[in-house]
């Protein structure tokens, strides 16, 4: 089940947490890569790469009463939010033990009723159904909670995105959107994405606060989704948070990304915030190198067994499910033609 | 009282017209909405035309076996104002009038206004060459095959559906009329023939007769121990021209006639409400003095009805002696799997005319017939046969 | 709790109804049926709430929520004109465990929600295990001079994913038990609504049992041809019935209730008794209830066919607005009889 990490931790002791679940992330993004290349992996593999410091701050400011809609990059946030390796690898390999059963696959994987929802591809599609969440716990008398829905940059050109956000205002609840504008969408730029000159404007149009972010600083990350958390938990209503990086690995695995500029890897906006945290935390003397290397060989052994036990799994067998898609027994219609 | 005008409806998509092929009513008669009027046939179906509304036939200007485009006007009716409001047709129409010219009733006119016609077709296309007692429809072909039932059976069934079709209604109430009637249970044997008889018949099957002098076979019957039956004499003269030639004998299959490897003879025995038909295999390689006595031993054995596997089957030919029942000539029909039957009427003294003595004198004549698969084989084929094998039994002593 | 017992799939939401609701009026309507439902849901599940635009204060376009906010405050809820996003709202709320009432103003704007209802709601429980409680009602259905944005038929859509129920009650008693029922089960249910019978139809009272959700009924009995519809043309069948049998037909008409599940073996029943089967939508033709329907019969009992099953829809083309155009559009008690009758003397 999932283990998030407590408020009550210094901020020091938060910032290590945070890191490790980054250089978690990373490394384990990296076995999936290998995975596909190496032809283990059914469909797509998406990674977060270059995203980590957002995706962790967000996970590690998140209590386990708190609502989580996270998105294609966010590996990070999922482990710091309590996800299981194992649930990871699970899904990503097809095990029939894995959250999602072999029914659905890579990082389209949650579990509901602990707050963690899993997305389906229709991008925006998340954000009301966090609204629903913490709209039913607010019916239900509980308060002191939050949702976070994370979207790229080019989730803010759907429908789905305005009327969640425009409704999430409207009944002000305590939503938090973690915009990750890595200036790709797939092979889009933001040039034909949006016109506004800062995605952070759009704020003012709905009524809500905005925060902005270099993602690729991660004691910025920290601090700014610690505020806006602290800003939505406390009854600000919805908080908007646009974060900007690179995406330092294609779409898909299946993607090369060569429409990504050299110039833009090689400018600031194309630092990786795994050495920019690791640098950070060894300036604070936060940690050694040694410490570093320790948890890096932990965290890769800790993967390694996690793919040898998903491997081992029983993968579905069609035989034995039950095709029907309703929990309503008595209402499916079985007519099979075999 | 209004005049409702009967058009051809449109038919179904791409059908352009119609050939009337009966009229179910007359001026005169009184309909209802809905009847069936006049039978059409397109080139995919059999439909009906259908009275708009209630009413009295005024006229028919349509004719038998002419052709209508769809939207022509074929008669009128005379309704009342209500029973013509109650189907909708107390607006004016735009169809052309009977009395107009006759470019109205020509073959292949055109709906000259170019309105698309409405209602749809009124009734439901019965498939082509389908229509009347043949067709069924899947209830009633899974409620035939429940009773083991063919199409055969359903020709004495008066159909009361679209095109004449025997509904399912009409056949329950026909199945229970026949509850009513006398009832003797058909034995496998006849129902076993009744299906081969079924199956022949699917082919065009024509009959060819012959005279043919007996005097000399009595006569070498006579000089016989055992005595062949006149039958044999037939049957190894069938042999022999067959032997000649076998072409005649062919099956028809696709386009190749499958000629016979063995000239195989069968002849038909009554046995007890049906017929057997054992065989002598290569009829044509044995004399016939070698063939009574095993043609004597089937006889016997069918008439017991203990004929062996291999004594029937196989044959490519049979023969008939059907003047055994006294009958002079008759239409025997080949086994279904065979091209040709011979058949054998009862000997009579028949007066001849001899030319060289200027009179008649008497002969004993029995009739050979002939009956063929008429894909096969036509009757100058057939008559040569026939001739042949007469020539051969006149000459009994070479058989 | 009545939820629990909804999953029986009778209609055994009854049993937990201590007194009967006193209706004072002589009639109710099927919109009143609705309304009644509704506040019963309310009334007896905390966990249920109506969400909707214009539901509130102003009791919803048609009034199906008339007075219900001030009987039940804070559990009827208006919402901003965003489809999408009521429909991601009630799938959260579902997620923790409440039964959201979403009334889509028409059933032509749920095609906005379209993506939410047929890859969120309907694949939740399938992908997570998790059910999907919600209840979506979709006012359907052509009135005069309502257009082509106001009249749609959508419950084949809907029907064809799977994790949907759709229900499409004919009856002002079927309108009251089966939005109960719709409410109680744990599965995503598309409600559909005719708003011609919201004030047309009328019973004397409400039922105190149904058939259980997945039944179809019979409307009439009949021996000579089965017509199978739903909702408002189970009424034009009816009369479509009345007419014929003054020549001599006896039709039977077969109520679905509800499409999805849908009730073949009613269905097979009715024909195995007639032998002549046409089905009549008010829907367009092409993929609709009446294809599923006959390809159903057609390959499952083939052999109970007399005549080839036919089929009577609305014209392929948008819901015309003038009334002329919209009469003629949708099969009306003449047209279903003249089928009928082209079936009858096959």
């Amino acid at each position: 089940m999932l283990q998030p990490v407590s408020e009550s931790h210094a901020v020091g002791e938060t910032q290590l947490a945070a890191y490790r679940f980054m250089l978690r992330a990373r490394l384990l993004d990296d076995k999936f890569a290998a995975l596909y290349r190496a032809g283990k992996i059914h469909g797509g593999v998406f990674l977060g790469r270059g995203q980590e410091a957002l995706s962790a701050a967000i996970g590690v400011h998140l209590n386990k009463s708190d609502v989580f809609a996270p998105l294609i990059r966010d590996a990070a946030g999922r482990l710091a939010f309590g996800e299981p390796i194992i649930d990871a690898v699970r899904t990503y390999l097809g095990s029939a033990l894995g959250p999602m059963r072999g029914r659905d696959g890579n990082v389209h994987r949650g579990r509901p009723t602990e707050g963690y929802l899993p997305m389906i591809s229709h991008l925006g599609a998340m954000v009301s159904v966090v609204n629903g969440v913490l709209f039913a716990r607010r019916m239900k008398g509980i308060s002191g909670i939050v949702g976070v829905a994370c979207l790229g940059e080019g989730a803010t050109s759907t429908g789905a995105f305005h009327e969640s956000l425009n409704q999430a205002a409207v009944e002000k609840l305590p939503l938090v959107l973690v915009v990750a504008n890595n200036q790709f969408a797939y092979s889009t730029p933001t040039s034909s994405q949006f016109a506004c000159p800062d995605l952070a404007n759009k704020a003012i149009g709905y009524g809500v606060e905005s925060h902005s972010v270099d993602a690729t600083d991660f004691s910025a990350c920290m601090e700014t989704v610690g505020a806006a958390i602290a800003r939505a938990r406390a009854g600000h209503g919805p908080q908007l948070v646009v974060a900007t990086l690179l995406r330092l690995c294609g779409h898909g695995e299946h993607d090369d990304a060569s429409y990504i500029a050299p110039e833009q890897k090689n400018s600031k906006l194309g630092r990786d915030c795994l050495k920019v945290a690791e640098d950070f935390l060894l300036k604070k003397e936060f940690a050694d190198a040694a410490q570093i290397a320790v948890w890096r060989s932990e965290a890769i052994r800790e993967i390694e067994e996690a793919v040898a036990q998903a491997q081992r799994e029983p993968a579905p067998d069609p035989y034995e499910e039950k095709w029907s898609a309703l929990s309503s027994e008595h209402l499916n219609e079985l007519r099979e033609e075999t | 009282m209004p005049q409702i005008s009967i058009i051809m409806p449109q038919l179904g998509e791409s059908i352009a017209e119609a050939a009337i092929i009966n009229f179910l009513v007359k001026p005169g008669d009184h309909v209802e909405g809905g009847q069936d009027l006049i039978e059409v046939e397109t080139n995919k179906a059999t439909m009906t035309v259908t009275a708009p509304c209630g009413g009295r036939i005024e006229s028919f200007c349509a004719q038998l076996n002419e052709s209508y485009a769809v939207g022509d006007v074929l008669g009128k009716i005379e309704a009342t104002k209500e029973e013509a409001a109650r189907f909708g047709l107390d607006l004016p129409t735009p169809a052309k009038s009977c009395d107009t010219d006759t470019e109205v009733i020509s073959k292949k006119s055109r709906n000259a206004t170019g309105s698309r016609v409405e209602p749809t077709v009124r009734g439901l296309p019965v498939p082509a060459n389908a229509s009347g007692a043949s067709y069924m429809s899947p209830r009633l072909k899974a409620r035939m095959h429940e009773l083991g039932l063919s199409a055969a059976d359903l020709a004495g069934i008066a159909g009361s559906g679209a095109a004449g079709r025997v509904t399912v209604e009409d056949f329950e109430k026909f199945m229970a009329h026949l509850d009513k009637q006398k009832l003797t249970r058909a034995s496998s044997m006849r129902v076993a023939v009744a299906d081969a008889m079924r199956r022949s018949w699917t082919r065009p099957l024509a009959t060819v007769g012959l005279p043919v002098q007996i005097d000399a076979v009595l006569l070498h019957r006579k000089t016989c121990e055992p005595k062949p039956g006149p039958a044999l004499y037939a049957l190894r003269a069938l042999a022999v021209a067959l032997a000649e030639n076998s072409a005649v004998a062919g099956r028809l299959v696709g386009t190749n006639i499958v000629h016979p490897s063995a000239i195989d003879v069968g002849f038909a025995v009554e046995a007890e409400d049906g017929v057997l038909v054992p065989v002598l295999r290569g009829a044509d390689k044995k004399p016939l003095k070698e063939l009574v006595i095993r043609y004597n031993e089937l006889v016997e054995l069918a008439r017991q009805r203990k004929l062996p596997a291999d004594a029937t089957g196989g044959s490519v030919a049979t023969v008939t002696n059907f003047g055994t029942f006294g009958l002079i000539w008759a239409t025997p029909i080949p086994l279904p799997e065979q091209t040709l039957v011979l058949g054998l009427g009862a000997g009579r003294k028949m007066p001849h005319w001899d030319e060289a003595k200027g009179q008649f004198v008497p002969v004993m004549e029995a009739y050979l017939t002939l009956s063929f698969d008429h894909r096969v084989l036509d009757g100058g084929a057939a008559g040569r046969l026939l001739l042949r094998i007469s020539d051969l039994m006149r000459q009994p002593e070479k058989l | 709790m009545a939820g629990d017992a909804g999953d029986l799939g009778v209609g055994c939401w009854m049993l937990d109804v201590g007194c009967f609701p006193f209706i004072p009026h002589m009639s109710i309507t099927y919109l009143e049926a609705i309304r009644e439902a509704q506040a019963h849901a309310l009334r007896d599940d905390p966990r249920v709430f109506i969400y909707g635009q214009d539901v509130g204060a102003f009791g919803g376009a048609f009034k199906a929520t008339k007075n219900l906010q001030k009987e039940f405050p804070g559990r009827v809820l208006d919402a901003p004109i965003s489809e999408d996003a009521m429909i991601g709202l009630a799938v959260g709320t579902a997620i923790e465990g409440m039964r959201p009432i979403i009334e889509m103003q028409f059933a032509d704007f749920s095609t906005v929600a379209f993506n939410q209802i047929v890859n969120q709601a309907s694949t939740l429980f399938w992908r997570t295990n998790v059910p999907c409680p919600i209840t979506v009602r979709l006012p359907f259905g052509g009135t005069s001079g309502s257009g082509p944005f106001h009249s749609q038929c959508l419950e084949a859509i809907y029907a064809h994913y799977p994790g949907l129920v759709v229900l499409t009650p004919a009856t002002v008693e079927d309108a009251y038990s089966m939005l109960l029922s719709a409410v109680a089960i744990d599965d995503p249910v598309i409600f559909c609504e005719h708003k011609f019978l919201y004030y047309h139809l009328k019973a004397e009272k409400l039922p105190s049992e149904a058939l259980p959700i997945g039944k179809a009924r019979i409307a009439r009995e009949g021996r000579d041809l089965t017509i199978v519809t739903y909702s408002a043309m189970v009424h034009e069948a009816l009369a479509a019935a009345d007419e014929l049998a003054t020549e001599g037909w006896q039709v039977e008409v077969v109520d679905l209730r509800s499409i999805k599940p849908l009730d073949t073996d009613t269905v097979v029943a009715s024909v195995a008794r007639t032998g002549r089967l046409l089905c009549v939508g008010e829907a367009w033709p092409w993929g609709g209830v009446t294809a599923e329907v006959i390809a159903r019969v057609s390959a499952e009992s083939y052999g109970l066919l007399d005549a080839p099953p036919q089929r009577l829809n609305a014209k392929d083309t948008p819901v015309p607005y003038h009334p002329n155009l919209w009469a003629a559009h949708r099969p009306t008690a003449r047209s279903v009889a003249a089928a009928a009758r082209k079936l009858i003397r096959f």
